[in-house]
């Protein structure tokens, strides 16, 4: 399940993050997402050692912490996507399917005239679908 | 690691037993154990030793009989110091082959020593130690006593210590038999736990377990690494699945149990893999390890064991890490794989497992809190623990009962464990570990450069420290971690960081730090709609969850603390502060502050230039995030120039204005409450009255009696933005009404300087000439302002900029470096030097002057002259400026300057020219003149001792009229002169005019004394000066200075002619009247001189005499030739003309026509004589 999705900016200023929790732990969650960007600073400084392929904008497996996973995506704007999931056995495709849809509802969103870029993003509409996305994630190759 | 054995740590070394000859154990041991790989060494003295070591009766456990246990606490370390290999029995060699006892001894010895090891399957060496050489035991008694033993022949050493050569000789085989036999020990130990484990033939898992664990152990001994981690694994495996379904012991005593076996299971592993380089494969063992234990965390009342033991984990895989990383350097640079990408990078780093040790320790405390409040009791719980020690198995414990002298061990209900194992971790503070672990983690990802996980460790290491009260090292951490937070805008953790900083200034008792944390908070960016969840209550930080609603608490918290109405309780020193008038509290806000959200202010100047003492606008923007309205008492715009401050009073809380009225300063009022984010405008007119740059620096809000903002003044076209607002989606308005002063608008404004009203006239009197001291007025008139404290300052450039001098030149004329000079001012007629005071400046220097001005009143005026010489005819820039004050009080009114320049030109005034005359009609041969050498100087040359003429002329090329008072040749440096020269006048009596263009002339004689290839003559000196209409009427002409200008004669030859030609004709003829044309040839040489001579017909006159001869001249004497002429026609007539050629010189002479011309009267003339006396050496003046 996931349970937090973030989009980071270019100062790895949070743009959006949402929790999709019950449990009391959005602020732990925050602090999973604020560490994870270390990751993503270190897997873009260094693409050799990564093993990262030039173009690539899934950024892969972060790191694993307590009872999460942390996947990073970092589109050709230099904008973060975060994933914070408890599934232990997730399978790539997945997740790369997951980023992909979720790249496609933030461009839309991004797109708005009235939106500003570099600012939050507080579009209801962005909300709702990465609600579903969230939702249907990992359903989709499953079935 | 450290708290557990050290044989679980270490790799198991192989035992050997030495029996007998205790003389050689220490040498043996000491080989052995330097052996790769080393052999430990039980070193007996003599047989009984060993048959007290190994038939020693196994104490009767009172457990032992079932097997509830899985591994047995003391059999590693058994194995690894009590059972060996093998036994080694040494028997000195006289001992074997000595008399028939002895012999016997030696057979029992071994024979009993078969019955001890024999049971244990250890291995038999039987060493026969040589003390000397000659020591020699017969083959027979070897062979007997081989199988006596029933061994090996190569197990039967001979050890021979009576050399070093033999003795190392022994040595060697000793450790490769010893090494050899181990071996064959170990395995079959191993291989026979091994049948049994493939067959299955046990009935429990626990049975399964510890023979995996022993074939393990086994092939450790062997350093067989590939099937001791084949077996720990499976050991691993069994053990896992024994979990839940095992029923022999209490289910939380059985959980520890396969924990702790588990771990130390998982501690071999993870070794063996790591100190063999698999750093990859040990961390997914650890990962897979971490997650097949991770929910198995038994019941809730005891859930602070298993968060303890996920603690111990990450700390021996981290310090594990941490080790091998060290021992193989090349460790931590592995290159991952795309496959390898399963592991992310911080998995290789130790810190990441110290920061999860911190974690799950923090658990445990949470949870051993929890439970120890839902428990009875602490006494009880202590009464029970009593006696409860560890069992002889791993992982369990058992009450040691004391009956009569035995003692009983007894099993535990889990309620009894449950009890002991409370007592036990209430004894420990977890804090100071906790906070060790993440400051190790804090420190390494700080070398790492990933900041945002160092944060993360610091702010739970800033908790820790929270907690346990220790507030200065809490609040130094989260000053570093809400840098971060800020700067990157995660607005909910640096609401969380800021809580903790506001709680720690609370209980410190700083108000200030409080109220700044508390206005920090209250403006940050969260609120219902923007888009961050709120928090639950027990999650979040002491700063309470991270809502609006929340904010608007902390700010009216905070309007209460700073209005006196509440105090703020510190925990320290159990004192309360307050706010009131002897600790009035006061927040500086500068650029880079991050309480710039609560208050920001920016200040525009309407116009960027502005005229003093004329009014112009500025405007005051104020805007705050804070969530409630604040209403502001009173604001104080400050300027560099205090003058401008002004007060601003709220209109609409008029008690506020009672305080501002002692200042003295312009006060205005107006309403002055600020809305959460929306400008505040406060627009006003100031008139500034100095000039220079006018500054609004700061503004300073006073809220309440004893509390005021100082906030520094941003201008609108460079303000930063509102750091965290910068992401927000908010409505954004312009700091100033008119949008284009927004982005132009500047807090900084120039003041212009004043007008000067006073003229500054530089009185041009044309162009200046060299040599004189020019004199150039300078005057100053006041128009409309006084001139107080005046200052002039004079300047001379050059025209091409530089100054006026050259540093080569400088090396040429280094007494007048500067071309043009400044050489004094005078003050204006009637001014004395000693009326300008003692204060007064002047300063001369030669391209710079400093003069000052006396007090002008209105209207009145006062000049000066310059006076500047001219060394060289160069254009020059004069600068003068003049700086004063209009007012007599200099601290109060303005410097005023005002500059005029002005170029002139310098000019030459005279030049000179010379021309070399020999006397009427006599004309010497000069060698020098017919063969010129080439290359040779063309200086001019003077015949010796005859008299020759020089006329100097100079010509006025100024446009001025000169007057000149004398000329003269003088001789540089009093040299004497080898010539007569003499002038026809001793001065100028009355000064000569000379207009523009004039030239004036003098005529001196020279008579050479000295045959020289160059004379110096002089330079000729002519004193002048200006002509000028002004001059003639003032009376100060007198004294006007006469400039001299010298000017350098060539050098000129001398040398003595040889023939000297002399033509006499009379001055001038009357026609028809004869005259006598003499030819007069002076030879001055020793030598006779043939001259050819001819004389050619002339139109106007009839002649005498031969046309052509020869003559010859004697030495030193003269020869004259004579003609008649009859003069046939008026009027100037030629002379006919006359060649003489020389032929010893070869040298032709040929008078010129103009020298030979004669004016003929047509009758005689009547002169009339007069008496010219000296007149006729009065010099001519010629066109």
């Amino acid at each position: 399940m996931i349970v937090c999705v973030a989009v980071v900016g270019h100062q790895n200023n949070p743009l959006y993050i949402q929790s999709f929790t019950e449990a009391d732990d959005a602020l732990k969650l925050h602090h999973i997402v604020h560490c994870s960007l270390d990751v993503v600073d270190e897997r873009v400084n260094n693409p050799k050692k990564s093993g990262l392929t030039l173009n690539e904008t899934f950024l892969g497996l972060l790191y694993p912490t307590e009872n999460y996973k942390v996947y990073g995506y970092l589109t050709n704007t230099k904008v973060k996507f975060i994933l914070v999931t408890t599934d232990l056995d997730v399978r790539d495709a997945d997740v790369r399917n997951f980023f992909r849809r979720f790249h496609a509802a933030y461009v839309d969103a991004v797109s708005n005239p009235f939106h500003v870029p570099g600012k939050r993003i507080t579009s209801r509409t962005f909300a709702e679908r990465v609600s579903n996305i969230v939702k249907s994630f990992g359903l989709s190759s499953a079935g | 690691m450290e708290e557990y054995p050290e044989e679980l740590r270490t790799p198991p070394v192989a035992l050997v037993s030495l029996v007998g000859c205790a003389e050689h154990h220490a040498l043996i041991s000491s080989y052995l154990n330097a052996e790769r790989p080393p052999i430990n060494t039980l070193a007996l003295p003599d047989l009984s030793k060993i048959v007290l070591l190994l038939s020693k009766p196994i104490k009767s456990d009172p457990l032992s009989g079932d097997n509830v246990g899985i591994l047995k606490k003391d059999w590693l370390l058994k194995h690894r110091t009590r059972v060996p290999a093998i036994a080694a029995a040494f028997f000195n060699s006289d001992r074997v082959s000595g008399d028939p006892a002895q012999w016997l001894q030696v057979c029992s010895d071994i024979e009993n020593l078969k019955n001890v090891i024999r049971p244990k399957n250890i291995k038999l060496i039987v060493a026969v130690v040589q003390s000397s050489a000659n020591d020699e035991i017969s083959e027979d008694r070897m062979t007997l006593m081989r199988k006596r033993a029933e061994i090996d022949t190569k197990y039967l050493v001979v050890f021979n210590a009576s050399d070093d050569l033999h003795l190392k000789q022994s040595l060697d085989r000793l450790g490769s038999t010893f090494a050899e036999l181990a071996n064959v020990y170990y395995k079959e130990e191993g291989m026979k736990v091994k049948t049994r484990v493939e067959k299955k033939s046990f009935n429990s898992h626990e049975l399964n377990v510890r023979y995996c664990f022993k074939v393990a152990v086994y092939a450790e001994f062997r350093r067989d690494w590939v099937e001791a981690l084949r077996f720990y694994d499976d050991a691993y495996h069994i053990l896992r699945e024994m979990a839940g379904t095992t029923k022999k012991l209490p289910l939380i005593q059985c959980l520890v149990q396969i924990k702790t076996v588990a771990e130390q299971l998982h501690f071999k592993t993870s070794t063996l893999l790591l100190h063999g380089g698999k750093v990859v494969e040990a961390i997914t063992w650890f990962r897979q390890h971490i997650v097949s234990y991770r929910r198995l965390v038994g019941p809730a009342d005891v859930a602070f064991l298993h968060w303890e033991w996920m603690s111990r984990q990450f700390l021996v895989f981290a310090e594990l890490l941490e080790t091998s990383s060290k021992a193989i350097p090349g460790n931590s640079n592995i290159a991952l794989g795309a496959a390898d990408l399963a592991l992310s990078e911080w998995e290789f780093q130790p810190a990441y497992y110290y920061q999860f040790a911190a974690h799950y320790l923090k658990e445990k405390r949470t949870s051993l809190d929890l439970s120890l409040t839902m428990s009875e009791t602490a006494d009880e719980i202590d009464r029970n623990a009593e006696s409860v020690v560890p069992s002889i198995y791993v992982g369990q414990f058992a009450r040691l009962l004391e009956l009569g002298d035995s003692l009983i061990m007894q099993s535990l209900t889990d309620e009894e464990y449950t009890r002991y194992a409370f007592s036990e971790r209430k004894r420990f503070q977890d804090s100071s570990e906790i906070t060790a672990f993440l400051k190790k983690a804090y420190e390494t990802f700080t070398n790492l450069k990933a900041q945002r996980m160092a944060c993360f460790c610091g702010f739970h290491m800033a908790k820790e420290y929270f907690v346990a009260g220790d507030l200065s090292n809490a609040k130094q951490l989260l000053d570093g971690v809400v840098l971060l937070y800020r700067q990157e805008g995660w607005v909910t953790l640096l609401w969380e960081v800021l809580g903790y900083l506001r709680e720690c200034s609370r209980k410190c008792g700083t108000v200030k730090e409080f109220v700044e944390y508390s206005l920090e908070l209250a403006a940050l960016p969260v609120s219902s709609d923007s888009g961050i969840q709120s928090f639950r209550r027990n999650e979040c930080g002491p700063a309470g969850p991270a809502s609006l609603a929340q904010r608007e608490i902390i700010h009216k918290e905070i309007f209460e603390l700073v209005s006196g109405e509440t105090r703020l309780a510190s925990v320290e020193g159990n004192t309360d502060h307050k706010v009131n008038e002897e600790t009035p509290l006061h927040l500086d806000i500068d650029l880079v502050s991050p309480l710039r959200l609560v208050l920001l202010a920016s200040v525009a100047f309407h116009e960027p230039m502005i005229k003093p003492g004329v009014s112009t606008l500025i405007t005051v923007s104020l805007l705050s995030q804070l969530p409630l309205t604040v209403d502001i008492d009173e604001l104080e715009i400050q300027f560099n120039q205090s003058e401008c401050n002004f007060i601003i009073t709220n209109s609409e809380r008029p008690s506020a204005a009672i305080s501002s009225g002692q200042k003295g300063c312009r006060v205005e009022s107006a309403p002055l409450a600020l809305n959460t984010n929306r400008w505040l405008y406060l627009t006003y007119a100031i008139k500034p009255e100095q000039s220079g740059k006018l500054e609004c620096t700061y503004v300073i809000a006073k809220m309440r009696s004893h509390f005021t903002i100082c906030c520094g003044a941003e201008s609108p076209a460079s303000m930063e933005d509102l750091p965290l607002w910068k992401f927000e989606d908010r409505v954004e308005t312009f700091p100033t009404r008119d949008p284009a002063l927004a982005f132009s608008g500047q807090k900084a404004a120039q003041v212009e300087e004043p007008e000067p009203q006073v003229d500054l006239i530089l009185g041009a009197a044309g162009p200046a000439l060299v040599g004189e001291c020019f004199t150039f007025p300078v005057t100053v008139a006041s128009k409309d302002h006084a001139i107080f404290s005046g200052e002039l300052k004079i300047n001379l450039l050059d025209v091409k900029g530089g100054g006026l001098f050259s540093p080569r030149e400088a090396e040429l004329f280094s007494t007048d470096s500067h071309h043009v000079e400044l050489l004094g001012v005078t003050g204006p007629e009637g001014e004395d030097e000693s009326l300008m005071g003692p204060d007064k400046i002047k300063k001369i220097q030669q391209s710079f002057g400093l003069v000052s001005v006396p007090t002008l009143r209105d209207g009145e005026s006062w000049s000066c002259k310059l006076q500047i010489k001219w060394h060289r005819p160069k254009p020059a820039m004069l600068f003068v400026s003049l700086g004063y004050f209009p007012d007599s009080n200099e601290s109060t009114s303005q410097r005023i300057h005002l500059h005029k320049s002005l170029q002139i030109e310098g000019k030459t005034a005279v030049v000179f020219s010379h021309q070399f005359m020999l006397p009427f009609h006599q004309d010497p041969l000069l060698l020098s003149r017919i063969k010129s050498v080439p290359g040779s100087d063309d200086l001019a040359s003077l015949p010796l001792n005859e008299t020759s003429i020089l006329v100097i002329s100079a010509k006025n090329c100024s446009e001025v009229p000169l007057l000149l008072q004398s000329m003269s040749i003088e001789v540089d440096g009093g040299i004497e002169r080898p010539c007569t020269l003499e002038h026809s006048a001793m001065d100028i009596l009355f000064p000569a005019h000379l207009v523009p263009g004039e030239e004036f002339k003098k005529v001196f004689t020279v008579i050479p004394e000295v045959e020289s290839s160059s004379v110096d003559l002089g330079s000729v000196s002519l004193r002048w000066r200006r002509d000028s209409e002004m001059e003639v009427l003032s009376t100060s002409a007198a004294t006007q200075e006469w400039v001299l200008t010298k000017h350098k004669l060539p050098d000129v030859k001398v040398e003595l002619p040889p023939l000297v030609l002399n033509r006499e004709v009379p001055p001038y003829a009357v026609l028809g009247d004869p005259l006598m044309y003499l030819i007069k040839i002076r030879n001055q040489t020793q030598l006779l001189q043939e001259v050819k001579f001819s004389l050619g017909d002339a139109q106007g006159f009839v002649l005498s005499g031969c046309h052509s001869y020869t003559v010859f001249v004697l030495p030193k004497s003269e020869h004259t030739l004579g003609y008649k002429l009859v003069p046939l026609a008026s009027g100037p007539q030629q002379l006919p003309q006359v060649t003489a050629i020389s032929a010893r010189y070869s040298a032709a002479f040929q008078p010129s026509i103009a020298a030979s011309t004669v004016f003929v009267f047509p009758s005689k003339p009547q002169f009339k004589t007069t008496d010219i006396g000296d007149n006729k050496l009065e010099p001519v003046a010629a066109e």
